[in-house]
């Protein structure tokens, strides 16, 4: 009686979650079918979720991968993804590292600094920013975003990276100085290697930051070959004018292949980040 | 750990010199530079350019008519979406804490909005409420609960509906990742004295469950308040602020006075309100938190 019981709440269960599931999952797959229809029949009516069999086109996909456009697009946010995370990733464990391990003058200012700057909304600084983007020449370059990004994920990476330093034992960096080894030896032979699994798992996110980045990229870069995806794909979209849907979405399918391919294979270290906040609170 | 050498010295002084670089430049002066701004009078092709304002700036915002219903706008946002996904994302952990397999492949599923771009997900969800679109179809043709299609971007609620849904869809995985980690780490000890107490599993939700797990929905409270007044992206790409300015979030009308009026000073006082008003609510939830934890 009981076991039936159970295997009906069960039943229950799964089915709740599927239905969440489905929800979860469906704008993508509708995406999906949108994309895979001519661009002409995206209004009709009435109107179906899944293409039918014979209208099923490669049409939009044809047009996005032979403009020249979308592969410099593409190449860019890559580009400007991988600067990002290897920037960001020594600058913020070389700064964890020494919030972590070291007393200095400014300590408690600084680590306060790191605190208010993941409080304090990015686009807030957004004028500021885009004078000294305009000093420094920056505008309309490649080289525009990636110091500012690298700025952005700063924060929360160094947060992150120092709590996790935080949890190997000293006694690893006392050995090294007792065998005559310098601080550059603790911190690429103990550190920067034990530390690795946080350092992973933040520049995932920074990956995901820096690849779906729109607001500042939208301001700084106009020219079209220097544009990263998000904002190639948000130009198609027209405001006042006709949008074609299918292009939109089949570019829209382009750039997020790749998140679905990192997010897949790197699964557990997207969990580890977020477990790590919501444990220690 | 003391310094004693001069090359260790130097050393640290390398390490610790890239950040503080960083941080100076690129965050530390455009606050200081933003703070000075705010004090002046600066539009684009005003003759009084950059002349001393005093608090004419706040003045302005705080007045503004537009700028209260995109601090309404915001703070309703807040309000609704934060608890929104929270509650489902909890619900979420709870149901997949409970059952026996398919953990992995539920949480990869719910997590894919979280990983999808704010620009495509705006994009798609837009698409979906068109006037002619997909729901607008479900509802009046297959449903029969309106007479004829909603104009759902048309108005400022219905904007602001579309806008909070995405903000809760996208979030609940984020939420449920969290939440699945804390029940994962209560001891099932607990409950097994629960139970032979004799307490039910609504009960034990809430005098086991719920208090073993505060530390992380304090954390998602902190976290998500301040993606909550973030929110950016998805107004700009699905109402625009549209009609009439009716749907502008504090950063997006931040953002259009700035870059489409050309007024940085006034926009300037208002990323300063908005800047301050989040750190004093980040504090009372942190200092709300510590109370708790006494």
């Amino acid at each position: 009686m009981r076991k039936r019981h159970t295997a009906l709440a069960n039943a229950g269960k799964y089915l709740l979650l599927l239905i969440g599931g489905a929800v979860s999952v469906m704008p993508m797959i509708y995406m999906l079918s949108t994309s895979l229809r001519p661009n002409g029949a995206l209004y009709e009516f009435p109107p179906h979720f899944f293409p039918r069999l014979s209208e099923i086109t490669f049409e939009n996909y044809q047009y996005i991968f032979t403009q020249e456009k979308f592969y410099l697009n593409f190449l860019n946010s890559v580009l400007v993804a991988i600067i990002t995370i290897v920037l960001a990733a020594f600058v913020s464990t070389a700064l964890a590292y020494c919030l972590a391990r070291f007393r200095f003058p400014g300590r408690n200012l600084l680590f306060a600094l790191v605190i208010g700057m993941m409080i304090i909304p990015g686009t807030t600084l957004i004028i500021p920013q885009y004078q000294l983007a305009t000093f420094f020449k920056l505008t309309n370059k490649l080289a525009g975003l990636i110091p500012f990004y690298v700025a952005w994920v700063i924060p929360f990476s160094t947060f992150m990276i120092k709590s996790y330093i935080e949890g190997i034992p000293k006694e690893y960096d006392e050995a090294v100085y007792a065998d005559g080894g310098s601080v550059f030896t603790v911190f690429f032979r103990i550190i920067l290697p034990l530390s690795s699994p946080a350092i992973a798992s933040v520049s995932i996110f920074n990956f995901l930051t820096s690849w779906e980045e729109f607001t500042w990229a939208m301001t700084v870069i106009n020219d079209n070959a220097k544009r990263t995806l998000p904002i190639a794909i948000s130009g198609f979209f027209g405001q006042h004018q006709f949008t074609q849907w299918g292009y939109v979405f089949a570019m829209s399918m382009a750039s997020l292949v790749p998140v679905l391919i990192v997010f897949i294979c790197c699964q557990k270290f997207f969990v580890s980040g977020l477990q790590a906040g919501g444990l220690k609170g | 750990m003391q310094l004693r050498s001069r090359r260790d010295k130097l050393q640290f002084s390398a390490l610790l010199l890239p950040g503080i670089l960083v941080f100076a430049l690129f965050t530390i002066y455009p606050i200081v530079k933003l703070f000075g701004m705010s004090f002046l009078r600066w539009d684009l092709g005003s003759m009084f350019d950059k002349s001393f304002a005093g608090f004419d700036n706040y003045r302005a915002v705080l007045s503004d008519k537009t700028f209260r219903i995109a601090f309404e706008n915001t703070l309703i946002y807040t309000f609704v979406t934060v608890p929104g996904q929270m509650i489902l994302g909890l619900f979420a952990a709870v149901l997949i804490h409970s059952i026996p397999r398919f953990r992995v492949t539920f949480r990869v599923i719910y997590y894919i909005p979280v990983i999808t771009s704010w620009v495509i997900v705006s994009l798609v969800f837009r698409y979906i409420f068109n006037t002619e679109g997909m729901l607008n179809y479900l509802l009046t043709n297959v449903l029969h609960l309106t007479a004829k299609n909603v104009a759902w971007l048309n108005t400022r609620w219905g904007g602001m509906t579309v806008v909070m849904l995405l903000g809760i869809w996208k979030g609940v995985g984020w939420n449920l990742v969290v939440f699945l980690a804390a029940l994962q780490s209560v001891p099932n000890e607990l409950y097994e004295a629960a139970e032979v107490d004799g307490c039910g599993s609504v009960n034990k939700f809430f005098s086991i469950t719920l208090p073993s797990i505060k530390p992380a929905i304090l954390f998602a409270l902190v976290m998500l308040t301040i993606g909550g007044f973030n929110v950016f992206t998805s107004i700009k790409m699905i109402t625009d602020g549209k009609p009439m300015h009716q749907t502008e979030t504090v950063l997006t009308w931040m953002y259009y006075k700035a870059f489409s009026a050309g007024q940085f000073g006034y926009a300037a006082a208002l990323s300063f309100i908005v800047a301050v008003t989040l750190m004093i609510l980040a504090f009372l939830q942190f200092k709300a938190m510590k109370n708790q934890n006494e």
